[in-house]
C-alpha cells in the first residue's frame, strides 16, 4: 500500500531520518573556494541500488557558459519565500548557503562577477559526461536511469541552425533515457517526430492529445503516456508531462491539431494503472509543468513517489515533500545534474537521498570525446557565431521579474531601428550572461533570442489595449493560484515605465503607466514593436516592410555601437515589496 | 475505434442540442431578447427564482487556461442514479461574461442512463464557466470554474 509508504516518509521526516528532510542538504557549501575539489562534488551518501539522474532546461547549452540567477523573483504574497520564489539572500538563508561559496555562485546572483572570475564557466556536456560516467561507475550502469525534463533542443545558435539535431546528438552522447518537451515543439510537429527518430531516448507525454476531429489521432494520445524501466532490480514507472500551456505560450501553428493542458484526471489514472496493473515499485512523473505548478500537482494527484520537475529554472538544493510526493528540480542551462538515489524494498520506496550537483567546469574535467563532439557540431557555424560584435561595459544578464540588462539591450536595438513608441521583449527565463568588459559574440545574441519565430513585428495598438495587455501578462505571472501561471517573467518593455502592486486584484496592478515619459493616453494609437509572442495579432496596420529577425536587429545595433553601456536601473517601480528577493511572510528581505 | 465513433456521434448530438436550445428552455416566460439577458436573469429564467446550490455532485471539467478561446472544451458530469425517481432533468452551461451568457441547454430523461454532456464553448474573455443542473426532485445544483483566455506570451 502506498499509504503505509507515505506514512513511513512522514514519520521518517518527523524523526529526521530522511537525510534531505532534516535541514542539512548535502552541499559543498562548507568548504572555502580554494579547497573545493572534485571529491566534494562527487561525494554522496549513497542509498539503495537505484539512481535517477536528472537534468532540465539546458536550453541547448552544450558548451559551458556564465549564467547569473535572478536578483528579483516576485510572486503573489501567498507564494513569497516558498521554493520556486526564492532568490539571492532569501535563497541563501533558506538553503543555508555560505557566502562566496561555489553553491552561492551557482545558485544566486550575489557577488556574481567576482565569483565568476574565481570559479569560471558552468555546465557543458563534456563536463556533465565526466560526472555521469563517474556515477555510473560507482553505481553500475544497470542501476542508473537518466531523465530529461525538456527545454533541451532550443536556446543556442547551433540548435537553431541544425533545427535541433546538434542537441539530439548531445543527448545521445550523454545517454539520456527518457524525455518530455516544451520548446522542442517550436520546431513544428513534423520536425519533432523526425528528431525523436534520431533520439536514443524515449519521448513520453500523457498530456498531449489530438484535437482535430478530422484526424485519426482525434482524442488519442500523440506519444506514449508512460514507460516502465527496470533498473536496480526495481520496476520504475515514469509518466511524461510536457509543458501544459505550449499552445498558448508559443505560436499555435507549430502544434496545430494537438491539445495540451495539465490533464490531472488522466495523470491520476496512469498513476493508478502503473501501481495496480503493472505493479511498479516506484512512480515517477517526469515533468515540464514548473516547480510551483508541480507542488499543486502533488496536492491533487495521489500516489506519485517523485516528480522530477522543470520549466521554471529553479535550482533547488533540497527536495520538497508534499503529501508524500517528493519534488526536485535541477536549475537550467546545464548548470546542474540532480542525483537521486532511491532505496526500494518490498516493492516500496523506503528511503532516498538527493544532491543537486553543480557542473563547475574548472573542477570537473572535460571528457575528451565530448569536447570533440562539441567542436564538430559547432565547426560549420564557427565563423558566424564567433564574430565579435562589440563589447559591453556592464554585465549583460537575463532573468529577474521585470527587467534585465540584456533584454534592455534588445529593446534598445529594436527601438533604434523600428522607430516605435514602445517595444516588447518576452520574459523568457533562458538566455545567457556576458561579464562586464567582455566581448559580445554573435553566439551570445542567439543565446538570448535564437527561436524559430524570430520576427520583430511593428504595428499599431490603442493605449487602452496596451494597458489591458500588460494587466493580462501581469496576471499570468502573479496569479495567486499556480495553476493559472504560465511560468515566465513579465514582458520587458522599452520606452515604458510603470508602477506595479503585485498583490492588487487582477486588472488593477499597474499604475503610473508612462510611454515616452508621458502618461499613457488610452485613446491614442501607439506604434508598438514586439517579438516572441502573439501581440501582433492584437494590433493593426502591421508595417510589413520593417519585419526582421530579432537576432539580426540586435546584431546590427551592437555592431553600430561597438561598446554598449546598458544602465542596470530598471523601468519598473515595485510598490508592495521592498526588495527583489523577499522572505516568507514578509514584503522585505 | 469504437470509442472514437461513439464520440463523433456524441459530437453530433452536441451540435444539435446547441441549435435547438433557445426554444427548449425559455418557454412562456422568455423575454423578447433572450440573448441580452444578464447572467442573473438568465439563471432566474430557468430556476424561476429558486435557490441554486453549489454541489460536489456536479463535476465541471474545463481547462484552467484555454488553448483557444473560440473552442473551449467543457464537460459536465453529475453523480446521479438516473432513475425515474431521481435523475437529472437538465444541464445548462453558462459563459458568465459573454455578451450572450447562455451556451447550451440539454434536456435529459432516465433513458439517457448517464448524466453527462460535453461540448465546446466560445469565451470572449477570461471568466467563470458555470454548469447549472436541474434534478427531478426540483433542486438546482451548480459548479463553476474560472477559465483564463489570454493572448499568450511565454516563459
Amino acid at each position: 500500500m502506498d499509504i503505509s509508504r507515505r506514512d513511513f516518509m512522514q514519520i521518517a521526516a518527523a524523526l529526521g531520518l530522511v537525510t534531505v528532510s532534516n535541514g542539512f542538504a548535502q552541499t559543498v557549501s562548507g568548504k572555502s573556494p580554494a579547497n573545493i575539489s572534485l571529491k566534494d562534488l562527487y561525494d554522496f551518501d549513497a542509498k539503495g541500488k537505484l539512481t535517477l539522474l536528472h537534468m532540465c532546461d539546458i536550453h541547448a547549452h552544450i558548451k559551458p557558459l556564465y549564467w547569473r540567477e535572478p536578483s528579483t523573483l516576485i510572486s503573489a504574497p501567498n507564494l513569497v519565500g516558498t521554493p520556486g520564489f526564492l532568490c539571492g539572500e532569501s535563497f541563501a538563508k533558506h538553503y543555508g548557503l555560505e557566502p562566496s561559496s561555489l553553491d552561492a555562485y551557482f545558485d544566486t546572483h550575489m557577488d556574481f562577477e567576482t565569483l565568476a572570475k574565481k570559479f569560471g564557466k558552468m555546465g557543458g556536456i563534456a563536463h556533465m559526461k565526466t560526472l555521469i560516467d563517474e556515477i555510473k561507475r560507482e553505481r553500475g550502469d544497470e542501476n542508473v536511469l537518466f531523465l530529461d525534463s525538456g527545454d533541451t533542443w532550443q536556446g543556442t545558435g547551433v540548435a537553431l541552425k541544425t533545427a535541433g539535431e546538434a542537441i539530439v546528438k548531445a543527448q545521445n552522447y550523454l545517454g539520456v533515457d527518457v524525455m518530455v518537451g516544451h520548446w522542442e515543439f517550436t520546431y513544428g510537429k513534423e520536425r519533432v517526430q523526425e528528431l525523436i527518430g534520431m533520439l536514443d531516448a524515449k519521448f513520453i507525454s500523457q498530456n498531449i492529445v489530438g484535437d482535430d476531429p478530422f484526424e485519426d489521432e482525434y482524442e488519442e494520445l500523440i506519444f506514449e503516456p508512460y514507460t516502465i524501466e527496470e533498473r536496480g532490480d526495481a520496476k520504475i514507472g515514469i509518466i511524461g508531462q510536457s509543458f501544459p500551456f505550449t499552445s498558448t505560450a508559443n505560436p499555435k501553428e507549430f502544434t496545430e491539431g494537438w491539445s495540451f493542458g495539465l490533464r490531472l484526471d488522466t495523470l491520476q489514472e496512469y498513476v493508478d494503472e502503473l501501481r495496480k496493473e503493472h505493479k511498479v515499485d516506484c512512480v515517477v512523473v517526469l515533468s515540464h509543468d514548473g516547480f510551483s505548478v508541480d507542488q499543486e500537482v502533488a496536492r491533487k494527484v495521489h500516489g506519485i513517489d517523485f516528480i522530477l520537475s522543470g520549466h521554471t529554472h529553479d535550482p533547488s538544493p533540497k527536495p520538497i515533500t508534499i503529501d508524500g510526493t517528493v519534488i526536485v528540480i535541477a536549475g537550467s542551462h546545464g548548470k546542474y545534474i540532480g542525483r537521486l538515489d532511491i532505496d526500494i524494498k518490498d516493492h516500496k520506496v523506503k528511503d532516498y537521498e538527493y544532491k543537486l550537483i553543480p557542473i563547475a567546469s574548472n573542477i570537473i574535467p572535460a571528457d575528451p570525446e565530448g569536447v570533440k563532439l562539441v567542436d564538430e557540431l559547432y565547426a560549420p557555424f564557427d565563423k558566424e557565431l564567433n564574430e565579435v560584435l562589440g563589447k559591453t561595459k556592464g554585465t549583460l544578464y537575463k532573468r529577474d521579474t521585470f527587467f534585465s540588462t540584456f533584454d534592455q539591450l534588445i529593446n534598445d536595438a529594436i527601438m533604434d531601428e523600428m522607430k516605435c513608441d514602445l517595444s516588447f521583449t518576452p520574459g523568457y527565463r533562458w538566455g545567457t550572461t556576458v561579464l562586464a568588459g567582455d566581448d559580445i559574440l554573435m553566439d551570445n545574441v542567439y543565446e538570448m533570442c535564437g527561436i524559430t519565430y524570430p520576427n520583430v513585428y511593428t504595428f499599431e495598438l490603442k493605449g487602452d489595449r496596451i494597458a489591458q495587455l500588460l494587466e493580462d501578462i501581469a496576471d499570468n505571472v502573479f496569479n495567486a493560484n499556480p495553476l493559472y501561471q504560465q511560468g515566465g517573467d513579465m514582458s520587458r518593455l522599452g520606452g515604458v515605465t510603470y508602477d506595479i502592486t503585485v498583490s492588487a486584484k487582477a486588472g488593477e496592478r499597474i499604475t503610473a503607466l508612462k510611454i515616452g515619459g508621458k502618461a499613457i493616453d488610452l485613446k491614442k494609437t501607439y506604434i508598438v514593436s514586439s517579438w516572441g509572442g502573439n501581440l501582433q495579432n492584437a494590433g493593426e496596420n502591421l508595417q510589413e516592410e520593417k519585419t526582421r529577425a530579432v537576432y539580426d536587429v540586435t546584431r546590427d545595433y551592437i555592431r553600430r555601437k561597438k561598446v554598449v553601456d546598458v544602465s542596470n536601473k530598471g523601468n519598473v517601480r515595485l510598490l508592495d515589496y521592498d526588495c527583489g528577493c523577499p522572505v516568507k511572510g514578509s514584503t522585505s528581505c | 475505434m469504437q470509442r472514437r465513433s461513439f464520440l463523433r456521434g456524441l459530437g453530433l448530438i452536441t451540435a444539435a442540442s446547441a441549435v435547438i436550445t433557445p426554444t427548449m428552455v425559455m418557454g412562456a416566460e422568455a423575454p423578447a431578447g433572450p440573448n441580452a439577458l444578464s447572467i442573473d436573469d438568465a439563471i432566474k429564467a430557468i430556476t424561476g427564482g429558486k435557490s441554486v446550490v453549489a454541489s460536489p455532485k456536479v463535476h465541471l471539467k474545463a481547462p484552467e487556461i484555454a488553448e483557444n478561446g473560440a473552442v473551449v472544451p467543457v464537460t459536465v458530469e453529475i453523480d446521479s442514479p438516473m432513475t425515474d425517481a431521481d435523475h437529472v432533468k437538465a444541464i445548462h452551461i453558462f459563459a458568465t461574461k459573454n455578451s450572450n451568457v447562455r451556451c447550451a441547454d440539454v434536456m435529459l430523461t432516465p433513458m439517457n442512463g448517464k448524466a453527462m454532456f460535453s461540448s465546446r464553448v466560445k469565451l470572449g474573455s477570461s471568466q467563470e464557466v458555470m454548469a447549472l443542473v436541474e434534478t427531478s426532485t426540483g433542486e438546482f445544483l451548480s459548479a463553476s470554474q474560472n477559465v483564463k483566455v489570454t493572448i499568450g506570451g511565454c516563459g
